[in-house]
């Protein structure tokens, strides 16, 4: 996978990310605070992802018009939607990490972090290799 | 793409098995003989400094496995164990073996599970570190998410106090 691919699928997840806590905040009212925080960060690195894929001269893909994101009817489902979300987010950050060099594989190693601290916000239990199945 | 666990961690513990043979071999100069005896067919030897990389991860993680079993066992009442466990799996990756012996925790819980937290975020940074510095794919990966994984359980330490 090259560079400007694993940028790719990582944005993929962040647009789902800023369509999906939305849809958790609002149709469970005890998640919204945290939905809401979820989507700000979201929102940002998407904006991010956008900006450094244009700078290298790549077509961003665009986002969905609705993903599958399975029944979010109970405070447990709309959980564990982001916490799967939040998952695969790590495992996308992981493998840019290992392509990337110098600046962008700080920002991804950083990254990573962030959603394993993000998938334990919704519910995950700590893990040894967060990322790696 | 999927990136396999097993195949990421036997890369790292290849370079550990091997990064031994080579601490051998600069002892001895005979590092053909040394692989002919040991059976390894001619394959690109690891870069130095990520033998020096997964070293230390072995050494600081073997010191963390101390830590959090010696902090276990003097506060039994603080559910340490899943912490313990997830330590101790990420030193077998690195190719560590055993737990070093570290000072006796602080006799007051908070304050033992406090300087257990601040153990698991400082060795986050260090791996995460690394794993910008360190050259082989699948050993930055193995960093990186090493690093994530001090941070998830440096977090809930930091929830138990």
């Amino acid at each position: 996978m090259t560079v400007p691919d694993a940028l790719q699928a990582w944005l993929l997840l962040e647009h789902e990310a800023v369509w999906l806590f939305p849809v958790i905040g609002a149709r469970r009212d005890d998640l919204v605070d945290p939905a809401t925080v979820s989507f700000e960060a979201h929102r940002d690195t998407r904006d991010g992802l956008l900006a450094r894929l244009q700078q290298l001269g790549v077509e961003p893909s665009a986002a969905e018009l609705t993903y599958a994101t399975g029944p979010l009817t109970t405070t447990a489902e709309a959980r564990a939607a982001a916490q799967s979300l939040e998952a695969r987010i790590t495992a996308a950050c992981l493998t840019l990490v290992g392509e990337a060099e110098g600046d962008l594989r700080e920002h991804a190693v950083r990254n990573v972090r962030k959603a394993a601290l993000a998938e334990q916000t919704w519910g995950a239990e700590p893990m040894a290799f967060p990322g790696l199945p | 793409m999927v990136i396999s666990r097993r195949v990421l961690l036997g890369t790292g513990a290849v370079v550990v098995a091997t990064g031994g043979l080579l601490t051998a071999a600069e002892r001895t100069h005979r590092l053909d003989d040394i692989a002919d005896e040991v059976g390894l067919d001619p394959k690109p030897l690891p870069d130095p400094a990520d033998t020096r990389i997964v070293r230390r991860a072995a050494d600081e993680s073997a010191v963390l496995l101390a830590t959090a079993e010696a902090t276990a066992s003097a506060h039994p009442a603080v559910e340490l164990a899943p912490v313990v466990a997830i330590v101790r799996e990420q030193l077998a990756a690195v190719g560590g073996a055993s737990a070093a012996t570290t000072p006796a925790p602080s006799p007051d819980a908070p304050a033992a599970v406090a300087a257990l937290a601040q153990a698991l975020s400082s060795a986050a940074d260090r791996r995460a570190s690394d794993a910008n510095r360190a050259g082989s794919p699948a050993l930055v990966r193995v960093l990186a998410s090493m690093a994530a994984g001090h941070a998830q359980t440096a977090r809930t330490v930091r929830r138990l106090r």
